[in-house]
């Protein structure tokens, strides 16, 4: 059996340990608000409205093969009004928030950890240091707070067009009526499914653009530092949505 | 840039919201605008009636179920929230029930003025309104799963018992069969040749059946005139005068019993003083076997006895003496 000493010593503990005093620190700069304040729209377009096509093109065809999977699954003694309700439920629960979490992980996480690192290892995190700028305040708190309130907000307009996809899809190359789906869709709704949703997509938005400015903030060793970083968001932020998804499936449903 | 970057985020973030906004009314069915009435129906169990089921009427939605409590005495509350322009019936009760075979229930609202198949689900809204006569009476149907489930059990028993009719139906089941069959057509064709044989002597037996109910008719007329003999004794008066000396007789007797009634009375009272005489005898008799009284002391004591015995003797002698001498004993002088 490992010795606790050893095991906090270990170089997950090690990470887990830095994660933490890392967003305990961008925690404390929230009150710089001057300094993160003014970049805050910047993040959030560059986080969030500039990955919404990314996001409504993965949504439109998971909603189309939802359907058409639908179809295939429940030929025979389920009713066909069941495509309405799979399609929804899945897509609101479940492929919606983390299909969309996943996508932003590549484009935002990756943006940021190789943003950052790049700044590092040119040293202009040294100079806004020397400036006396805070660093988590300038470079971490305005990402963070633009991924944790723009990636509901993505995922929500994913959710929207998929839903959509599917009724269209449902429509057109399967034999289902405009009424069928609709009933399959309302039948198990509850409010919660929007919202378990979006507070799913809220806590990826942050966990993805802490991990990337964590990943960008420790990058050293020049361009390669950068691509092994850049390369170490993403998966650490693919990773971290899918941990997250399994804690709020137990905690919320 | 900094308006540019406001106008986007912010044009992205509304239509957002209104896509949530209006998104989440649509598929609650929430109706802007419109007041919603809520009414509560009582039941025992709600099985798998929850928040946000489609309450209908004569098979249309007309709302949800709102909210689902328990209730005191074991009693469950069900609110639903009813669309203002439903026509609900004047006298309403709540069915639940499966929608259908996947798990969905529904509130069907009907009219207690409507006849009830069910004698269970007429009981249970009948209590229902006793234990709560504000509340809608409501009752819950059995869930088609279990129903489907006692199904499939009942089909797993016939099957079972057609395994088993084929296992005992072999080849030489089926050849008895065929056997007993084949002894059947036998006795059958021995029954028919034997009902023909009997059908000559049934008609002999019919026409002596028939002389026979011509006899009968014969005493039944014969019957008839002595009945009506009797008939005119008794008009004469002779049954009469039978009765009426029976009448006397009876009279007779029943003095005679009065007389026997008071023989037996006194006797009765005679029975006492015997008994009465029997205790004092019964006493004596016992004092004697005691030894007590001159009696019982003679019976007990024999030197009395052989005292007066010696007694009489001497008398005896003494009577003999005077006899002989009775100068000895009898003066007569005259100076």
């Amino acid at each position: 059996m490992t010795h606790p000493a050893r095991l906090r010593d270990s170089a997950p503990a090690r990470q887990v340990a830095g994660f933490g005093t890392f967003a305990l620190d961008a925690a404390r700069a929230l009150r710089d608000r001057r300094t993160w304040g003014p970049l805050l729209l910047e993040q959030m377009r560059r986080l969030g409205v500039e990955s919404v096509p990314i996001a409504l093109f993965i949504a439109l065809f998971t909603g189309i093969v939802l359907a058409l999977l639908s179809k295939y699954i429940f030929t025979g003694a389920v009713p066909i009004y069941f495509v309405g309700t799979l399609v929804g439920k899945a897509i609101m629960l479940e492929l919606g928030p983390v299909l969309t979490g996943m996508a932003l992980a590549g484009r935002v996480g990756a943006n940021i950890a190789a943003e950052i690192g790049t700044m590092r290892v040119t040293e202009q995190v040294d100079a806004l240091e020397t400036l006396a700028y805070d660093k988590h305040a300038y470079l971490v708190v305005p990402r963070v707070l633009a991924g944790t309130l723009m990636f509901p907000v993505v995922t929500a307009l994913a959710i929207a067009l998929g839903v959509t996809a599917g009724y269209f899809t449902s429509l057109n190359l399967l034999d289902l009526s405009s009424a069928e789906f609709v009933k399959g869709l309302q039948i198990f709704y509850k409010f919660k499914d929007i919202w378990y949703g979006l507070v799913k997509a809220a806590s990826f938005g942050a966990a993805v653009t802490l991990i990337g400015c964590l990943q960008g903030l420790a990058t050293s060793g020049g361009a390669a530092g950068v691509g092994r970083r850049t390369t170490l968001a993403v998966v650490y932020g693919c990773e971290a949505i899918l941990v997250l998804d399994a804690f709020w499936a137990v905690v919320l449903l | 840039m900094k308006q540019r970057n406001a106008f986007v985020v912010g044009g992205t973030v509304l239509i957002t919201l209104a896509v949530i906004v209006v998104g989440a009314l649509w598929l609650g069915h929430v109706q802007l605008g419109s007041r919603p009435e809520k009414v509560t129906a009582r039941f025992r169990t709600v099985e798998g009636l929850n928040v946000g089921a489609p309450v209908t009427l004569r098979g249309v939605k007309i709302g949800q179920v709102f909210r689902v409590e328990l209730a005191d005495s074991n009693w469950v509350v069900a609110t639903l929230k009813l669309e203002a322009r439903s026509e609900i019936p004047v006298n309403p009760a709540v069915i639940a029930a499966t929608a259908s075979l996947f798990g969905e229930w529904e509130a069907k609202i009907i009219s207690l003025d409507d006849p009830l198949d069910d004698p269970a689900v007429r009981a249970e809204l009948a209590a229902a309104r006793t234990a709560g006569p504000d509340d809608w009476p409501g009752a819950t149907l059995p869930d088609i799963g279990q129903l489907t489930a006692q199904a499939g059990r009942i089909a797993g028993d016939i099957a079972l018992l057609t395994d088993r009719v084929g296992a005992v139906f072999d080849s030489t089941t089926a050849a008895k069969v065929r056997n007993s069959l084949d002894d059947f057509l036998t006795m059958v064709n021995r029954l028919t040749s034997f009902t023909n044989s009997q059908t000559t002597r049934v008609d002999s037996l019919s026409a002596k059946a028939l002389e026979g109910t011509t006899d009968f008719a014969s005493a039944a007329r014969d019957l008839s005139a002595t009945l009506s003999r009797i008939d005119s004794a008794t008009s004469e008066g002779q049954l009469a005068s039978i009765v009426n000396s029976t009448q006397g007789s009876a009279t007779d007797l029943r003095a005679a019993t009065a007389d026997l009634r008071t023989l037996l009375g006194a006797a009765r009272e005679h029975e006492v003083s015997l008994v009465r005489i029997l205790v004092a005898a019964d006493s004596i008799m016992g004092r004697l076997q005691a030894g007590q009284g001159t009696l019982g002391m003679l019976t007990k004591d024999s030197t009395l006895y052989n005292e007066t015995t010696a007694t009489m003797v001497e008398l005896r002698k003494l009577i003999a003496d005077i006899q002989v001498n009775p100068r000895k004993y009898f003066k007569f002088s005259v100076f």
